[in-house]
C-alpha cells in the first residue's frame, strides 16, 4: 500500500508539468496574438486552395497576421487543439462542432466554406437515377459506420421512412475496389477528391457515373467551416475578423476563374500525386461546392443547414440534447 | 600397436600459440592410460583430436582394432524432463540390460535413479553419466575428469569395476589427481607444454588390480616420477 | 498470478484516468477535449457489454493468430537453426518479410483477402510471430554442449531431441516469450482492424474515432487491457505449470 503512495506521489510531479507546459503554450498563444497556427481538417489538396492561397500570396501576412497553415488529417482534431492553444483558428466539420459544444467545448464557428456538402454518393448511371429518396430502396450502399455519411444516409431513408430491410448498407473504407467491380450501387465520396478519381476511372471504361447529394433530396448537412475559441474571440475580435476577412478574400481570388492557372499551379505544388487534368477538375467542382452561385459571398453561414444538421444528430441521438448552434455561428459575412 | 599418435601439431584459430607440436603417443594393448599435466596443457584438446571433435590439426591419428571412440567429462548433464532411471532404460541396448544393472550396483546411483539428474549431487551426476557411456558400444573411451567429486572409496571401486568388466577395451584418463592415476594405470601420459620436447613424458603406473597388494614405495616413485615429468 | 496481472494493469489504468482528469480540471477542458468521470461512467455502462463482445471477437482472432505465428515461429526456427545455407536463408527472408511495416502491408492484404476474419487472423500472426522467431531461431541455434555432446558423440542425435533439449533447457524464455507475444498478437488485430475490418475492437475504436467520442475509447481501452491482462496471466500460468510438470 505504500509503494502505492509512493508511485502516486511520483506522478504528481509529471501532472504537474505537462499542465504547465500546456498552460504555458495556451498563456504563450494569448499574449503574442500575430503568430498563429491555423489547423486545417484534411490534407493539402485542391479542396484547400483558399487557405494555401491566403498563405501563398501574403494575405495574412500584408494584414499584419503571422499564421501557420497547418495540414490536417484523420488524426487531427481543430477544435481539441484550439482549447488546448495549440491552434487559433481551425477548420471542423459540422458534426464535431455540434459535438463538441454538447460537450462544451467554448469554440465558435467563423466561416462556412462549403455551401453544399462535398459528401455525396457516386453511381453509375446506366443502372439506375436517383430522383427521389424512395430510389434508394433496394440497392446495395456503402456507408462509413460511425462517419458522417452513415448519419445523412440514415436521415434520408428515415426521411423516407425505408426501413433497414429495404435497402442493404455496405461497411465502406479506403479500399473502392468493391464498387469497381459492382457490387456495390452507390458509393460514398468527397466529390470535389476521389469522387474525380473514380469518375474518371469508370468514364474510361466507358461507363457514364452520377451523383446523389442529399442537399437536393431535402437534407442538408453542413460540411467544413472555420473555427476558433470563445476566448479568441473575446480577447481579439480585430485579429479574428482581420484573419477571416483575409482568409475569405483569399478564397474568392483562388477560385475566381481569371486566377485558376495561378491556383492549379500552387495546389500542384502541394498534391503532387493528383494529375493535373483531376486538379483542374478538383479544382473547378470545389468552386460549384463553395461558391455555388454568383449571389452567395465565401464563408456565408447557412444557419438553416446548421439547424437541420443539430435536429439530424439529435434524431440519431449523436448528440444527448439541443446545442442551440445557432448562437455558436458569428456572422461576419452577410 | 592399437593406437597411435605420430607428429600432431594444433593451434586454435586466431592463437599465436601451439597447444601440441610434433605429439607422440603410441598405445599397443588395452587397459586404462593415464593422461595428466596443468591446466591449459591441451589435455582436453587432444581428446577432442582423437574423438574428432578437433579436425583441423596436422599429423597421423593410427588404429588398429579400435573403431569406437567416446569422450566424456566432468559437468556433462542428462536432459531434465524425466528420471535418470528413465533416460539410461533409454539409451542402454537391449543387450547389455544386464550390464545396466551391474554398473548400477557397483556405482551406487541405484538409491537416486527416481531422481531428476538435476537433483543430484556432483559426485553423483558424475556417476550416472559415466554409466551411460560404458554402456554403449566403443573401444576406446576417454574419461576427462569423469569421476571428480566422487569420494576416494567409491571411485576405487568404479575404476577396478571398470578394469574389470572392460579388460580388452582402452581408457583415457583424464585426471589431476596424481595419486589416482599412477595407482590405477597402466602407463601415465604427462602432458607438458608445447615448447617442451618431447611434448609427452610416460611413466609407468602401478596398474592396480582388486587383491593385489601395492607398495607405499612404490606408489610413491610413481608419483614422484610424474611430477618430475610434468 | 492472474490476479496480480489485473491488478496491476488496473492501477496503470486507473494512474492514466487519474492523469488525464487531474489535467482536465486544471486546464479547465471541456469534455470534447477530456471527458468528465460521469460521463465516462455513463459510456461505460452504456458500451461496455458491446465493447465486451467486441475485445473477445479481437481477443479470439488474436489467440487464433498467436497459434499460428507459434507453430510458425518454431517452424521456421527449427529449420533456421541449422548453420546450412538454406538455415541462414529461411531467416534472411523471415527477417526481410519483417521489414515492411505492417501498416503499408495490411492495405494489401484486405484488398487480396477482403476485410473479414482471415485478413485479421494473417496481420495478427504478423505482427507477432517476429519477436517469436528471433527468440526461437536464439534458443534453437544455441547448442546445450553439455546435455547434447553424449547424443551426438553415440550418435544418437536426432533433429527432434535436439530440438526438445533446447526447448526444455530454454522453457521460461520461451513460455515468456509466448506470453509477451500475445499483447503483440493483441495490438496486430487491433491495428488490422482500425485499418479495414468490420468488426472488433480496433473497428469499435474507429468509429469512436469518427465520432471523436474519448470516452468510448477510454472503455475500450480499458476492455481491452482486461482481458489481455487476464489472457496473459493464463498464459503465464499455463507457462508455470508446463514448467512444474516438465522440470519435476
Amino acid at each position: 500500500m505504500g509503494g502505492k503512495l509512493i508511485k502516486l506521489i511520483y506522478t504528481l510531479p509529471a501532472v504537474i508539468l505537462i499542465s504547465l507546459f500546456i498552460k504555458t503554450e495556451n498563456g504563450f498563444a494569448a499574449q503574442k496574438s500575430v503568430q498563429m497556427n491555423y489547423r486545417l481538417k484534411w490534407l493539402f489538396n485542391a479542396s484547400v486552395v483558399g487557405d494555401l492561397y491566403a498563405d501563398a500570396n501574403g494575405f495574412f501576412k500584408t494584414r499584419g497576421l503571422d499564421v501557420t497553415v497547418k495540414e490536417g488529417g484523420p488524426e487531427r482534431d481543430a477544435i481539441r487543439e484550439l482549447e488546448l492553444g495549440y491552434a487559433h483558428f481551425g477548420v471542423a466539420s459540422a458534426d464535431q462542432v455540434i459535438r463538441a459544444l454538447s460537450k462544451g467545448a467554448p469554440v465558435v464557428v467563423i466561416a462556412q466554406l462549403f455551401q453544399i456538402n462535398p459528401l455525396q454518393w457516386i453511381h453509375r448511371t446506366e443502372k439506375f437515377n436517383i430522383q427521389q429518396i424512395r430510389d434508394l430502396k433496394g440497392k446495395v450502399i456503402g456507408v462509413t459506420y460511425g462517419g458522417n455519411d452513415e448519419t445523412i444516409m440514415r436521415t434520408l431513408l428515415a426521411k423516407e421512412k425505408i426501413a433497414d430491410n429495404e435497402v442493404t448498407l455496405f461497411s465502406v473504407r479506403y479500399d473502392y475496389t468493391p464498387f469497381y467491380q459492382d457490387k456495390v450501387d452507390l458509393w460514398p465520396v468527397y466529390r470535389n477528391s476521389q469522387g474525380i478519381t473514380i469518375a474518371s476511372k469508370l468514364r474510361a471504361s466507358g461507363e457514364e457515373i452520377g451523383y446523389v447529394n442529399p442537399a437536393e433530396l431535402g437534407v442538408q448537412f453542413v460540411a467544413n467551416s472555420i473555427v476558433t475559441s470563445k476566448k479568441m474571440l473575446m480577447d481579439h475580435p480585430e485579429i479574428v475578423k482581420t484573419f477571416i476577412r483575409a482568409l475569405l478574400a483569399a478564397w474568392e481570388e483562388s477560385l475566381d476563374p481569371a486566377n485558376r492557372e495561378k491556383s492549379l499551379t500552387l495546389v500542384g505544388k502541394f498534391d503532387k500525386d493528383t494529375p493535373r487534368v483531376h486538379l483542374e477538375e478538383q479544382l473547378a467542382v470545389t468552386r460549384s461546392l463553395v461558391k455555388p452561385s454568383l449571389k452567395i459571398k465565401i464563408g456565408s453561414i447557412d444557419t438553416q443547414a446548421w439547424k437541420q444538421t443539430e435536429r439530424i444528430m439529435l434524431d440519431q441521438k449523436l448528440i444527448p440534447e439541443r446545442v442551440h448552434v445557432e448562437r455558436a455561428l458569428k456572422h461576419y459575412i452577410r | 600397436m592399437l593406437f597411435e599418435c605420430r607428429n600432431i601439431s594444433f593451434r586454435y584459430p586466431d592463437a599465436e600459440d601451439y597447444v601440441f607440436r610434433d605429439l607422440m603417443l603410441k598405445v599397443t594393448e588395452p587397459g586404462l592410460y593415464g593422461i595428466f599435466g596443468p591446466s591449459g596443457v591441451g589435455k582436453t584438446s587432444f581428446a577432442k583430436i582423437v574423438t574428432g571433435g578437433i579436425r583441423d590439426f596436422s599429423g597421423d591419428i593410427r588404429t588398429e582394432h579400435l573403431n569406437i571412440f567416446l569422450y566424456s567429462y566432468n559437468l556433462e548433464r542428462l536432459p531434465g524432463w524425466s528420471s535418470v532411471r528413465r533416460h539410461i532404460d533409454k539409451i542402454t541396448p537391449l543387450s547389455k540390460n544386464g550390464l545396466k544393472t551391474e554398473l548400477i550396483e557397483a556405482f551406487g546411483i541405484h538409491g537416486y535413479l527416481t531422481s531428476r539428474f538435476s537433483k543430484l549431487s556432483l559426485g553423483q551426476q558424475n556417476r550416472v553419466n559415466l554409466i551411460r557411456y560404458l554402456l554403449q558400444d566403443f573401444d576406446l573411451l576417454i574419461m576427462d575428469e569423469s569421476l571428480a567429486n566422487v569420494d576416494e572409496l567409491t571411485k576405487e571401486e568404479i575404476i577396478l569395476k571398470i578394469k574389470e568388466t572392460f579388460p580388452m577395451a582402452c581408457f583415457f584418463y583424464i585426471s589431476h589427481n596424481v595419486v589416482e592415476v599412477s595407482r590405477f594405470c597402466k602407463q601415465i601420459y604427462v602432458f607438458r607444454d608445447a615448447h617442451k620436447q618431447p611434448q609427452i613424458q610416460i611413466v609407468k603406473g602401478l596398474d592396480f588390480s582388486r587383491g593385489q597388494q601395492v607398495e607405499k614405495k612404490d606408489q610413491e616413485i610413481a608419483m614422484l616420477e610424474i611430477m618430475n615429468a610434468s | 498470478m492472474l490476479l496480480r496481472r489485473i491488478y496491476q494493469f488496473l492501477i496503470i489504468y486507473l494512474l492514466g484516468l487519474f492523469l488525464l482528469l487531474v489535467i482536465k480540471y486544471a486546464l479547465n477542458l471541456s469534455d470534447y477535449v477530456i471527458p468528465g468521470p460521469v460521463e465516462i461512467w455513463e459510456t461505460c455502462r452504456e458500451t461496455l457489454p458491446r465493447y465486451f463482445s467486441d475485445v473477445m471477437d479481437t481477443l479470439s482472432v488474436a489467440i487464433i493468430g498467436q497459434f499460428i505465428s507459434i507453430v510458425l515461429a518454431i517452424s521456421i526456427g527449427v529449420i533456421g537453426r541449422q548453420a546450412t545455407w538454406f538455415g541462414s536463408f529461411v531467416k534472411v527472408a523471415a527477417y526481410n518479410f519483417q521489414a515492411y511495416p505492417i501498416v503499408a502491408i495490411a492495405p494489401i492484404v484486405f484488398i487480396l483477402l477482403g476485410d473479414g476474419f482471415i485478413s485479421r487472423l494473417l496481420i495478427a500472426a504478423m505482427i507477432c510471430y517476429f519477436p517469436l522467431l528471433l527468440s526461437v531461431v536464439g534458443i534453437m541455434s544455441e547448442p546445450i554442449s553439455d546435455i547434447e555432446h553424449f547424443y551426438r558423440i553415440t550418435g544418437r542425435m536426432r533433429w527432434q531431441l535436439e530440438v526438445k533439449i533446447r526447448a526444455f533447457e530454454n522453457l521460461s524464455k520461451l513460455t515468456t516469450v509466448i506470453a509477451g507475444s500475445a499483447t503483440l498478437a493483441m495490438a496486430g488485430t487491433i491495428v488490422a482492424e482500425f485499418i479495414a475490418a468490420n468488426a472488433g475492437i480496433g473497428y469499435s475504436i474507429r468509429i469512436a474515432l469518427y465520432q471523436s467520442n474519448l470516452s468510448k475509447i477510454l472503455v475500450a481501452l480499458f476492455t481491452i487491457g482486461v482481458s489481455l491482462s487476464v489472457y496473459q496471466g493464463m498464459l503465464e500460468m499455463a507457462g508455470y505449470m508446463i514448467n512444474k510438470r516438465w522440470k519435476g
